[in-house]
């Protein structure tokens, strides 16, 4: 009970934050420089046409008016018309192409991230100090000093340029080809991976050594239970509510990383389309962009919360 | 319950494991087949660029849409490599004062294969000066005051007086004059743009907004079907991806390069590195309202006072050449060179034209300019040399391109860097900048004589004379110094060696050579 009702506040919460952080986008735009008209029509444009464009666009009326209007169509899923970047074209429709390849280098990027994490994390602490656990800790300390866009191209030298093993550029949708999607994406799914993978593991060591040292555990080891047997049922499934945590927290940063990397390899998700549309001054692609990627957001952390509450149902009192 | 919970934690544990496993899996072979290569395809990337919002000639404003759009559409007139219009769609020409007369080719088809007849023609010109239909490249036909068809392949077109730059303007370059068909232009009514039909030897397949465009061959394109039946062009937002793309054997050639790797890139042995000076003119332009660039000499000692080779090597990695004047080399008839001593770096001359002027002791001025990339590069050594050599206080003031725009419109400026891209006649060079009635006369030049040179230029049907007449137009007006003209930007491709045919032109031209190009 206490957990749903904690649930259904959160759910509430987050329909808020959405609506503010809507609001927020909306104006941060519209206070940009730059005129859409502009972008759209060229800098040598005539004043008529300029004014036409304007007109069609609702952006002739005030702000209030203009967000007004821009809700009233969102929440019937309606995000509009491209202005400048796909002229005319229904957002929705754009989204709804992109969106599933930016879920898809990102729930590739966490795989990855989790799988590299997991084992290096484990290693680490089961050889503390040596040097297993040296080699994991340094790779980590580079893994989160590296930017992904640095990363990014680095790959590509190495892998794609060098090796010759995957493409340097271009990206076969999941829709197209499973496999394509997998080997495509797996550059730019590894580039956004390697930094969380090395926040996570540090994460996941610290937690596991904590975990080692508390009284449960060695009441455990002294009744004789095979280190194996204490390691996975008493310190491994304890240590994973941080690790968890972390893992929910640094879910953005997947989507900030995804927005560069998408530029990078050539990926059609939404996190391109943004970027196109603030360069360009496309304000509804922006704004829709902005509100999907919220909620996203938003609710993995939901998520994370959710099963973490389960897990630990301290959390909820 | 607390037991439980632990039990899925470790449930969760093996699903993120499995995952792991499944993309260790991930077999190369099937992958191997989606991204087989189809011989007859050439993988053209459009890079810099992935926003193309239209592919109506009539709407168009971007570069990026008009690469397509030459491949989709043809000019009565296409520009040879001097700039130079030469017969495309029209067969032949004459001229007679103020009449222009062309005899169309027979037998010229679109792509839903309807014969281009001369009232298509007409149909495309009086659309582009229709204005509802509001086309942002109504001026390069605002010339016209009649549009005359006396049979199905005669087009004569009347201005007011002789207009040599008309013929330029009805070229297939950036021009928006491409011809429609009147039917199928009408039918698609507001969609035309998202389905274009032209008589070029390809017709759009498919268009995904922001990811790519690809065309296929015309069978019934009037030069022969072309070599190769199928273009993918993927629209590649960074430039730099564009290279690894190429260098990957993602794509066969592309539209741009940046500046810093092309000395890189030139060493590379797989590659073919295409590059010229462009249709473009940067300079600084001055206020002539405002002090201290409201005199001449002061004008000029500036541009002694820097050293145009030290920017051409500061802001474009050495991509580019000097300019002494407005029109760029590749405007062959009409290019002054690029020798000329006022635009010539000579601190001593620079001095003494310093000490004529009106302010020979430390003026001050702001310098605008935009952006973090060349464009503040240029103001920067700009200034800095101004100041060492004349001692001046000159500031940069950074802001954005729009708002030097606006600034430049209301006059409200003291100098700023300016330029333009992807004029296409020497008129625009120098009528539209430098006569006193030019719409991109922001600073308030004015010279009877250069006025005069520039109104008969432009009734001047005989392209030696016209040439003639600009040049010495240019050198009239650098006497005034009314802009300091800086450099021309060099335009690139980058090819594999397997791509043949690729001809480029300086107007940065793409999509009219795919009927030219072959894979080896």
């Amino acid at each position: 009970m206490a957990w749903s009702r904690y649930i259904g506040g959160r759910l509430l919460t987050l329909v808020l934050t959405v609506l503010v952080g809507s609001v927020v986008v909306f104006l941060v735009m519209k206070a940009a420089p730059g005129d859409p008209a502009v972008a759209a029509l060229g800098e040598n444009a005539r004043p008529e046409l300029v004014a036409a464009f304007r007109a069609r666009h609702n952006l002739d009326v005030p702000w209030a008016q203009q967000y007004g209007r821009w809700l009233a169509d969102a929440v019937r899923g309606d995000f509009g018309r491209s202005l400048t970047v796909a002229s005319d074209r229904a957002i929705a429709g754009l989204i709804a192409a992109r969106l599933p390849n930016t879920l898809f280098i990102g729930l590739m990027a966490l795989a990855i991230a989790v799988a590299l994490s997991l084992i290096a994390g484990t290693v680490a602490a089961l050889r503390r100090g040596k040097l297993a656990d040296t080699v994991a800790t340094s790779m980590a300390a580079v893994g989160i000093s590296m930017p992904d866009f640095w990363l990014s191209y680095v790959l590509i030298l190495v892998f794609a340029l060098g090796l010759g093993w995957f493409p340097s550029y271009g990206f076969i949708a999941p829709s197209q080809t499973l496999s394509g999607a997998l080997y495509s994406g797996f550059l730019p799914a590894l580039a956004v991976a390697a930094p969380l993978a090395a926040v996570f593991a540090r994460t996941l060591r610290t937690a596991l050594l904590e975990t080692g040292g508390r009284d449960y555990v060695v009441a455990a080891r002294s009744f004789g239970f095979h280190p194996a047997y204490v390691f996975l049922h008493w310190i491994f499934r304890n240590a994973l509510i941080p690790y968890i945590t972390i893992i929910g927290l640094q879910v953005r940063y997947i989507l900030g990383g995804v927005v560069v990397i998408e530029r990078i390899f050539g990926i059609a998700g939404i996190g391109s389309l943004m970027v196109d549309g603030a360069f360009a001054r496309d304000y509804p692609v922006v704004q829709a962009c902005a509100v999907v990627f919220l909620v996203i957001v938003l609710s993995v952390n939901l998520f994370v919360d959710a099963v973490c509450s389960w897990l630990d149902p301290k959390r909820t009192r | 319950m607390g037991f439980d919970t632990l039990h899925s934690g470790l449930r969760r544990r093996d699903f993120l494991g499995a995952s792991a496993v499944a993309i260790a899996a991930a077999q190369l072979p099937f992958y191997g087949e989606a991204l087989a290569q189809n011989a007859a395809t050439l993988r053209a990337g459009i890079t810099g660029y992935n926003v193309i919002n239209t592919l109506d000639p009539g709407k168009a404003t971007l570069i990026p849409e008009f690469y397509v759009i030459w491949a989709l559409y043809n000019g009565l007139m296409k520009l040879d490599a001097n700039s130079d219009p030469v017969p495309d769609l029209a067969e032949s020409l004459k001229s007679d004062g103020n009449v222009l007369e062309f005899k169309l080719r027979k037998g010229v088809k679109f792509h839903d294969g309807s014969e281009m007849t001369a009232d298509d023609v007409k149909f495309t010109l009086e659309r582009l000066l229709d204005d509802k239909f509001a086309s942002p490249n109504k001026s390069k036909v605002s010339g016209l005051s009649a549009i005359e068809v006396p049979d199905a392949s005669t087009v004569r077109l009347v201005t007011k007086e002789a207009f040599a730059p008309l013929l330029t303007f009805l070229s297939n370059a950036r021009t928006g004059t491409q011809v429609l068909s009147r039917k199928a232009t009408s039918a698609a009514g507001d969609d035309f743009g998202k389905k274009p039909i032209g008589t070029g030897a390809y017709a759009l397949k498919d268009w995904v907004p922001g990811e790519r465009v690809s065309l296929s061959a015309f069978a019934g394109y009037i030069g022969g079907a072309p070599k190769i039946g199928f273009i993918d062009m993927p629209l590649i937002a960074e430039e730099s991806s564009g290279v690894t793309a190429l260098l990957g054997g993602q794509i066969d050639i592309t539209s741009t390069a940046p500046f810093a790797d092309i000395p890189n890139l030139e060493k590379n042995a797989s590659i073919t590195v295409l590059k010229q000076a462009g249709l473009n003119c940067r300079f600084v332009s001055l206020n002539h309202r405002k002090a201290p660039f409201d005199d001449p000499a002061f004008r000029r000692a500036c541009s002694m006072a820097f050293d145009r080779n030290a920017m051409v090597r500061a802001v474009l990695f050495g991509e580019g050449v000097t300019a002494h004047g407005l029109i760029p080399p590749s405007i062959g008839y009409a290019y002054g060179g690029n020798n000329r001593p006022l635009c010539t770096y000579d601190p001593a001359k620079a001095k003494a034209e310093l000490a004529k002027s009106k302010y020979p002791n430390g003026a001050e001025a702001e310098i605008m300019t935009w952006g973090q990339s060349w464009w503040k590069r240029m103001a920067e050594v700009f200034v800095a040399q101004c100041n060492q050599t004349l001692g001046t206080k000159f500031t940069v003031q950074v802001t954005e391109a729009n708002t030097v725009f606006q600034r430049h419109k209301s006059g409200d400026y003291q100098g700023s860097i300016w330029g333009w891209l992807g004029l296409l006649d020497a008129d625009e060079y120098m009528y539209d900048i430098v006569h006193s009635k030019g719409w991109r006369n922001f600073y308030g030049y004015s010279n009877p004589k250069v006025d005069d040179l520039l109104e008969r230029a432009r009734r001047e049907l005989d392209q030696g004379k016209r040439g003639a007449l600009y040049k010495e137009a240019e050198n009239t007006m650098i006497e005034d110094m009314p802009i300091v003209p800086l450099f021309v930007s060099n335009i690139h491709n980058l090819m594999t060696k397997k791509v043949q045919g690729f001809k480029q032109l300086p107007y940065s031209n793409w999509g009219d050579q795919f009927v030219n190009m072959s894979l080896a």
